[in-house]
């Protein structure tokens, strides 16, 4: 049965290489990566300059055969990804990911930000699911994105912990999907300021905007009730007025509002959980003198699927199929030209 | 056994035809489709991009208004309008089926396999629309129960916060009138909140204080299969593919999620002349040598949270871990 290319694309590595996803609408029997970059190179510790993944059950997941320059040499030698340390392979994904293996680390500091003690082989950016933390029960379940991470510990960037009265003595996390089935997605709340306009924190790095309303559940173990389910005069929603990556300023002037803080560890198995903010639409303003439309962003406010669902995962690395930093990488999609239900078909 | 009796039976005669078929199919699996009758449906115009905007005016302030008599008019208010976006979406399936299946193997299969197809697009969109329930909204844990998890299994209490919370932001629920117990093909229980459950909580739901299975009901007409009893305000449907996370609980068990709504919380927007669409290419078209035909069905979906005032829901535990 002949193969036929249904896709076919390019990616640059930036300076920090990160792992890629490609999204393969037909699926895929057959994927190729080719690394243009290091095809011309000959470096001292060899790279991988081709990888091939088989469908249809053959290739497990994050692996594939991977076609590597021996050292220093120009030399191919070919084995599988998962033969290899440091090296991780393809990854194709059908379904929302589910939480990955627990991994179980040994503390959380009470210190801001708060730093997970953990040995682990998990990325910048990636983000996980936090539950079992003994002595810091009132954050057992939400989730984080991940920064300084070494194999040793990563940083919780979104949570301030300084307020808590004891560390993590013991902490147990899932890693999961960046992107959540659909997007804008509810994100947990970590903290917010009394001021004029109170600036919300929260546990995840945001794709919320300027302009985007949001709808707050605060339950009372958190302190800041007034904020539970808050509507501006007219009935109308929080609207966000400026954004960095864990924060967002809110139209709400909460200065007299009661302290926000999480409850304490001992309570919170019978704490109300969590403080958590969702998206509640929009309002654009026009401005009739400059002509300009602001307040609305059609990447990101519409609700829309979070992941395109078949992709192909290609982590990053030198030993990997996303190649490392300023690496071009080609990638091929192949797919049967035509499946018949009479004859077995790798699909 | 042989007997040499001279009389041909199937002992030395055997049927000409090894199996036969029965004259009926048996069941497809199906999953409860319990996501979508709770929520609005929109449709989208053609060839006006694919983006839906959803409008509503926010309510007038009541503060003020009087007269006093000096014949200065009020200040006047500006309206506010909220806009809901939601990004249409295209899914598909297809079937391609070679004539010797005709020929030889099985017959009718257009007719079975657009039922197939047909299950497929049903059972897609319910779980998109599960998807926009677990992703976009928020979760409150249920602490009321007694496994010690958390969060924990539910309790008369745990729903009974929910219902404060729907009741306090003015939901409307969705049995208040024949009408609407004709529309989602509800029986009369009481006028009633919507929740979506798991199969794997039914049993934590029979313990719940006050609760109403739904065999006690006053009447059993027109209640769909997929309702499983009634708590407070809310009226409980379940399927198996209701969402849950596996592992994340402060024990590691599985945490189920339980949206629990009323009218115009959500909604569901079909794309006109598009949605629900069942097709067939015949062989001369598919293959060179006309062997192979082709079902499809695809159909387009926008899907959107209208009012988070109007929605919430509890994130529970199962009191036997799982």
């Amino acid at each position: 049965m002949a193969f036929t290319i249904v896709t076919q694309g390019t990616f640059t590595q930036p300076a920090t290489a990160v792992n890629q996803i490609i999204p393969l609408p037909s699926g895929a029997d057959y994927f190729v990566t080719t690394n243009l970059t290091q095809m011309a190179t000959t470096q001292g510790t060899g790279r991988v300059v081709r990888g091939e993944w088989f469908g249809g059950g053959l290739t497990a997941v994050n692996d594939g055969l991977r076609w590597k320059k021996t050292n220093s040499t120009s030399a191919i030698n070919i084995d599988n990804f998962s033969t290899a340390t440091a090296s991780n392979g393809f990854t194709y994904v059908t379904t929302q990911p589910q939480p990955e293996a627990a991994v179980t680390g040994t503390a959380i500091t009470n210190a801001n930000p708060a730093v997970v003690t953990m040995t682990n082989t998990y990325s910048e950016g990636d983000v996980v699911q936090l539950y079992g933390t003994t002595g810091m029960l009132q954050i057992s379940g939400m989730a984080f994105t991940i920064s300084s991470v070494s194999g040793s510990g990563f940083t919780l960037t979104g949570l301030d912990a300084s307020g808590f009265a004891n560390a993590a003595t013991a902490v147990v996390a899932r890693r999961i999907s960046k992107l959540m089935p659909v997007e804008p997605r509810f994100l947990y709340v970590t903290g917010i300021s009394k001021a004029t306009q109170g600036v919300v924190t929260v546990s995840e790095k945001h794709q919320y905007v300027v302009g985007q309303k949001v709808e707050f559940t605060i339950p009372g173990s958190f302190g800041m009730v007034q904020l539970n389910n808050y509507y501006l005069p007219q009935n109308i929603p929080p609207v966000i007025t400026a954004v960095t990556d864990y924060t967002f300023t809110i139209n709400v002037n909460t200065t007299n509002f009661t302290t926000f803080a999480f409850p304490t560890s001992a309570s919170s198995p019978t704490a109300q959980l969590f403080a958590t903010v969702a998206s509640a639409g929009q309002s654009t303003q026009f401005n009739p003198i400059t002509g300009v439309q602001t307040g609305y962003n059609f990447q990101y406010v519409p609700f829309h699927s979070g992941n395109f669902i078949p992709y192909m995962y290609l982590p990053a690395g030198a030993q990997s199929p996303g190649g490392s930093a300023s690496d071009i990488i080609v990638w091929q999609a192949y797919k049967m030209e035509t499946g018949t239900i009479n004859a077995p078909v790798p699909s | 056994m042989t007997f040499s009796t001279g009389i041909t039976g199937i002992q030395n005669m055997a049927p000409e035809l090894p199996v036969q078929a029965s004259e009926d199919l048996l069941s497809t699996p199906m999953f409860n489709l319990i996501h979508s009758f709770g929520v609005d449906l929109h449709h989208a115009e053609s060839y006006v991009g694919k983006t839906t905007r959803m409008s509503r005016f926010e309510r007038l302030s009541t503060e003020g208004g009087q007269l006093d008599g000096s014949g200065i008019d009020p200040a006047s208010e500006v309206p506010v309008r909220t806009d809901i976006d939601a990004t249409m979406e295209i899914y598909a399936k297809s079937i391609v089926t070679n004539e010797q299946v005709v020929l030889w193997e099985n017959s009718k299969t257009l007719t079975k396999f657009t039922a197939l197809l047909g299950q497929w697009l049903r059972e897609k969109e319910d779980l998109l629309m599960r998807d926009l329930f677990s992703s976009s909204v928020s979760y409150i844990n249920s602490t009321g129960g007694l496994n010690g998890d958390q969060p924990s299994n539910i309790s008369l209490n745990d729903v009974n916060n929910i219902e404060n919370i729907l009741l306090g932001n003015d939901a409307r629920s969705m049995l208040t009138s024949l009408e609407a117990t004709l529309k989602f093909a509800t029986g009369g229980v009481r006028d009633a909140f919507i929740a979506l459950a798991n199969t794997n909580l039914c049993a934590d739901l029979q313990k719940v204080q006050g609760v109403l299975l739904k065999s006690a009901y006053p009447t059993q007409e027109g209640i769909r299969p997929e309702e499983y009893c009634s708590i407070s305000r809310f009226r409980f449907f379940v399927s198996s593919k209701a969402a849950k996370t596996p592992g994340i609980s402060l024990r590691g068990n599985t945490v189920y999620t339980i949206p629990m709504f009323g009218l115009e919380a959500a909604a569901k927007i079909e794309q006109n002349n598009y949605t629900a669409v069942i097709g067939y290419r015949p062989p001369w078209v598919v293959s060179s040598v006309a062997q192979n035909s082709q079902l499809y069905a695809k159909f387009a979906i926008a899907r959107a949270i209208t009012n988070q005032n109007w929605i919430s829901g509890l994130n529970v535990t199962t009191f036997q871990p799982s």
